[in-house]
């Protein structure tokens, strides 16, 4: 009797212990590398307004939907984010390596209300070659489940988004996604 | 001089974190609808009561979605639709989510049975305490008779207990 | 030349303060089970001695911050030259290393003050060991992991200063400190169950001598919630005063153990019963504050206060597992002493409704800590990420709030072991009809809906008994005696101070209670725009945007609204919500103002930022019914507690002294 009480003390206090250690080792409880709703799914489409020295190339305004039929890489921006920095320049690379295989690259900035001029020089850094628009009212970023910025989708040919990379994105995702969508 | 402080404050406070700021008009229903609803950017903090940008956006996309029509339904499910059960602040009562209903409402049966059962076996003792001859009865009725007229006559329960 | 530096005097107080605590801690304990009075007497000076060199610690550290000492690690990362006095003074609590030095200089003053005060007993030793046993955690944290007296090799000109939202409202110098002299406070029951269950002595002996410690610590923490409350709503700008975040759950669920527990041992010490399940309590209420402390501390649940992640996590994690494996296993070795052999004559008692009151708080608590750690254990089974809100646990706790109240309302009128059937059946007539008369009232007067009407209902059910039980006390004393009215009245008041005590107390839960259920339930928020010079309707207040202002202390710049509140063409008040930034490198904080009234607060918040070229205002107004009811509310509670605390010890029986007189034992 008095065996099984200790027995069990022992028990409920190791399974306490691993479960606040599990949670110790997992990290950050705000990350969100939660599924999307959105895989598997077609990608929701928006029409957004371009900066200008995309002009010449695209128009005044970039349609998701005019772009079904060939692989796209949406990623999510906004001025204020520093992996965004970091990330912008694999981006830039990933864009002339792919751009010509056919894959459309598409920056989005977004929860960056009205920042216009910090966005323009955002592109000018990079000098970003591949279209980018403002999301300025943070709605096409609530119809693609935005938990933050950088986020980046993948969306094949036929419109449906097959992977969803939450935080900067890595040359090695980046190669390894858009290798599968052109195979 | 001063002016220039003045105008160095002003450009300072300016770029508060209300860059983003709606300015559009929101109600109770939007705000009573966005308490329910999970920040998708903050830590645990709710549509409603975060003073991030997407949350800013979001009450005013819930007043937009009023103002369209919508019932507070077809508001949840079109923000759950996107982000999944995640966003609900209110757990739905299915799935995994059921167990953190259950549990509660389990360990408080849990609780009372408990309670019960030991109350009864307490009962059960002391009903088993030993017999009292009717002399000894009639003494105690005697005594009690006696004191009930005592400072701490009748109206309440025991008044001689000092509880805090 | 020599120069002080006050870091390293820091820490070396800090060190041998964690020298005596252990010296302490294991001499006590030695002293004990030899019977070796010079080795108890000296673990009691180390106590005293150990509080001296916290003291010095503390006091160096407010010498530190109020020098701008930045050679001080805390200091360089905590303060700021330009902060006001008060500020620097509060900063020593307002970062995890600072905050840790302020818990354990309460506790080694707590554990001085008992090596000096309290009365000889067999658990003296033990209790004042655990206590040390305690700081030695605290101050090992200290000295080993957080040591806030690092020294700084190059020392910046000027520091970040304080958490803003933490400077932006005196209630923070408040909140934290009424915390952990409640948490501390009831380290010292603890301390004394385990010493009573190591020296085999479960009866109400170590409840007995730890009443006013147990009560001293309740009446903290409570202080410290409605505190954290107003905190809160004057701060955070959302209009709100819970919003059921994790860093509010772990405070609140000591505070639900701990009120169980204060019932709770009221069972034990008239009937004897209870003994297992009152310990259990106080090891509840006491590992839960430390496990509070760990898991906001570590960044394990998703929280909007949590701090980094750090060392001082783990360090709260294993300290948090040892002592519930020692005491839960200390309590399983002396079962067979613990084990109640008790008997109930009637669960119809006023012990009946005690056990009543565990099962709603052990549900409640229950319920908190499963609402907090559930996203936990979900990833940790499953990897999936949920979200458990404030919803849930407003809709799981409401109805066991309501039972609390009518719990509340019956078992104070309840004699121990069986109530009579007579005076029972007319007391719960009277209930009923002050229930029934209060709720329909409540509904005429437009409560629709059910908690708030609820509630009303059963404040006027609480009432009633309140007037019953006072006048069930009074008429006879008043029949009986020759004095005035008055003087008799006094007199009970002054005799039973427990017992009026917990009236006051219950009295103000009424009070909080109805505060609650208004301000929730009939809360109205809009966000509306403000053109300067125009205005908007709000609720029957007219609001009108006259001005914009700026201005600058050393501290701090503030920009805002001059906002005009009229009600019918008359002026009500002048509020003025603001910005606050606190140094260039800061970030901007929005601060409300409120307009209080006894039936309902105007809460306004700016929205938007304000600059020389601003044109319009975006405000959040809230509206909210009896929120001023839970701050009075909290403060009255305090007031029931003080009360029943003081007027000196109670009276000891003149036989009983001249007993221990006579046993040769020094008091």
């Amino acid at each position: 009797m008095k065996a099984s009480r200790t027995a069990l003390i022992a028990i409920v206090v190791t399974a306490i212990g691993a479960l606040f250690a599990f949670g110790l080792l997992r990290g950050n409880p705000d990350d969100r590398n939660i599924t999307s709703n959105l895989l598997g799914r077609p990608a929701p489409g928006f029409t957004l307004p371009l900066y200008e020295r995309y002009w010449p190339d695209y128009g005044e305004t970039f349609s998701l939907q005019e772009h079904v039929g060939q692989p796209l890489v949406v990623n999510f921006w906004a001025s204020w984010c520093l992996p965004c920095y970091d990330e912008a320049p694999i981006l830039q690379q990933a864009w002339q390596t792919y751009g010509p295989q056919g894959v459309q690259f598409v920056g989005i900035q977004t929860q960056d209300r009205d920042k216009r001029d910090e966005g323009r020089t955002f592109i000018a850094r990079f000098n970003l070659g591949f279209p980018n628009v403002l999301d300025n009212d943070s709605l096409v970023g609530v119809d693609w489940a935005l938990y933050g910025v950088p986020e980046t989708f993948f969306v094949d040919a036929s419109g449906k988004v097959v992977a969803k990379h939450i935080g900067p994105v890595t040359a090695a995702v980046l190669d390894q996604q858009l290798g599968a969508l052109l195979r | 001089m001063r002016r220039l402080a003045v105008l160095l404050i002003a450009a300072v406070l300016a770029a508060a974190p209300f860059a983003g700021a709606q300015d559009v008009q929101i109600g109770s229903r939007a705000f009573d609808i966005s308490r329910n609803l999970r920040c998708p950017v903050c830590t645990s903090e709710s549509v409603a009561d975060s003073s991030a940008e997407i949350a800013q956006q979001m009450r005013g996309l819930i007043q937009e979605k009023i103002e369209e029509g919508l019932s507070d339904a077809q508001i949840y499910a079109f923000f759950q639709e996107r982000y999944g059960d995640w966003i609900l602040l209110d757990p739905p009562k299915r799935g995994v989510h059921l167990l953190v209903w259950l549990l509660p409402v389990l360990i408080g049966a849990a609780a009372v049975v408990v309670v019960v059962s030991m109350t009864r076996r307490w009962l059960a003792a002391s009903a088993r305490t030993e017999p009292v001859s009717q002399a000894d009865l009639d003494r105690v009725r005697a005594a009690l008779a006696g004191a009930a007229a005592g400072p701490d006559g009748p109206g309440t329960g025991d008044e001689s207990s000092e509880d805090g | 030349m020599f120069e002080l530096q006050l870091g390293p005097l820091g820490g070396a107080s800090v060190f041998l303060a964690f020298g005596l605590a252990l010296y302490g801690a294991v001499a006590g304990v030695i002293g004990a089970a030899r019977r070796d009075a010079r080795l108890q007497t000296s673990a009691r000076l180390a106590a005293v001695a150990g509080f001296i060199l916290a003291t010095a610690a503390v006091v160096v550290m407010q010498a530190a911050l109020l020098t701008n000492d930045f050679s001080v690690s805390y200091v360089a990362g905590h303060s700021r030259i330009a902060s006001p006095t008060w500020v620097k003074v509060v900063t020593m609590w307002a970062a995890l290393e600072g905050s840790i030095l302020l818990w354990a200089w309460l506790l080694t003053g707590y554990t001085a003050l008992l090596a000096v005060t309290a009365p000889l007993s067999p658990l003296r030793p033990y209790a004042i060991s655990i206590m040390q046993a305690v700081q030695v955690f605290f101050l090992g944290v200290l000295a080993f992991i957080a040591n806030p007296f690092k020294v700084v090799p190059l020392p910046p000109l000027d520091g970040p200063g304080p958490n803003e939202l933490l400077q932006n409202h005196w209630m923070m110098a408040v909140h934290p400190l009424l915390m952990y002299l409640g948490f501390v406070g009831l380290t010292v029951p603890f301390a004394y169950a385990m010493a009573a269950l190591i020296t085999r002595r479960p009866g109400t002996e170590w409840m007995a001598q730890t009443r006013r410690w147990t009560l001293t610590g309740w009446g903290f923490l409570s202080g410290a919630i409605v505190a954290g409350g107003w905190w809160s709503y004057e701060v955070l700008g959302w209009g709100g005063y819970w919003a059921w975040d994790p860093v509010e759950n772990v405070s609140f669920m000591p505070w639900l153990t701990a009120t169980a527990f204060i019932h709770s041992v009221q069972v034990q010490e008239r009937r004897r019963m209870l003994k297992p399940w009152n310990v259990l309590l106080i090891v509840a209420t006491f590992s839960l504050s430390i496990l509070g402390t760990f898991l906001t501390r570590s960044g394990v649940v998703s929280s909007v206060h949590a701090f980094g992640n750090g060392p001082v996590g783990p360090a709260f994690l294993v300290f948090f597992l040892l002592v519930t494996l020692a005491a839960f296993g200390l309590l399983a070795m002396r079962w067979d002493d613990v084990k109640d052999r008790a008997d109930l004559d009637s669960v119809v008692s006023r012990e009946g409704s005690f056990l009543g009151v565990n099962i709603l708080f052990v549900t409640l608590t229950a319920a908190v800590l499963l609402g907090t750690l559930f996203p936990l254990i979900v990833e940790a089974l499953t990897g999936d990420k949920v979200t458990v809100g404030a919803p849930f646990f407003d809709q799981t706790t409401l109805p066991l709030w309501m039972l609390v109240l009518l719990l509340m309302g019956i078992g104070p009128l309840l004699p121990w072991r069986r109530a009579e059937q007579q005076r029972l059946s007319r007391n719960l007539a009277l209930l009923a009809a002050a229930f029934v008369v209060s709720g329909a009232l409540a509904w005429l007067l437009g409560v629709h809906k059910v908690y708030p009407a609820l509630t009303v209902a059963l404040a006027g059910y609480n009432l009633m008994s309140l007037y019953l039980l006072l006048s069930g006390a009074l008429a006879p004393r008043l029949r009986l005696a020759n004095r005035g009215a008055l003087q008799v009245i006094r007199s009970y008041a002054v005799e039973s101070r427990r017992r009026v005590g917990s009236m006051i107390v219950h009295f103000a839960v009424v009070i909080i209670a109805l505060g609650v259920a208004f301000s929730s339930g009939y809360r109205v928020d809009e966000q509306i725009r403000l053109d300067f010079g125009g205005s908007a309707e709000f609720s029957g207040y007219t609001l009108t945007a006259v001005d914009r202002f700026m201005e600058r202390t050393p501290a701090r710049i503030s920009a805002g609204a001059v906002i005009e509140v009229t009600r019918g063409g008359k002026p009500v008040t002048t509020l003025r919500p603001r910005l606050n930034l606190f140094g260039e490198a800061g970030r901007t904080v929005p601060t409300p103002a409120v307009y209080y009234t006894a039936t309902h607060d105007l809460y306004l918040n700016l929205n938007s930022s304000v600059g020389p070229d601003t044109t319009f205002v975006v405000l959040r107004v809230v509206k909210s019914p009896l929120v001023t009811w839970i701050w009075l509310g909290g403060a009255i509670l305090l007031l029931g507690t003080v009360y029943s605390l003081g007027g000196g010890r109670r009276t000891v029986p003149a036989r009983a002294v001249a007993g221990e007189k006579r046993e040769g034992a020094p008091a």
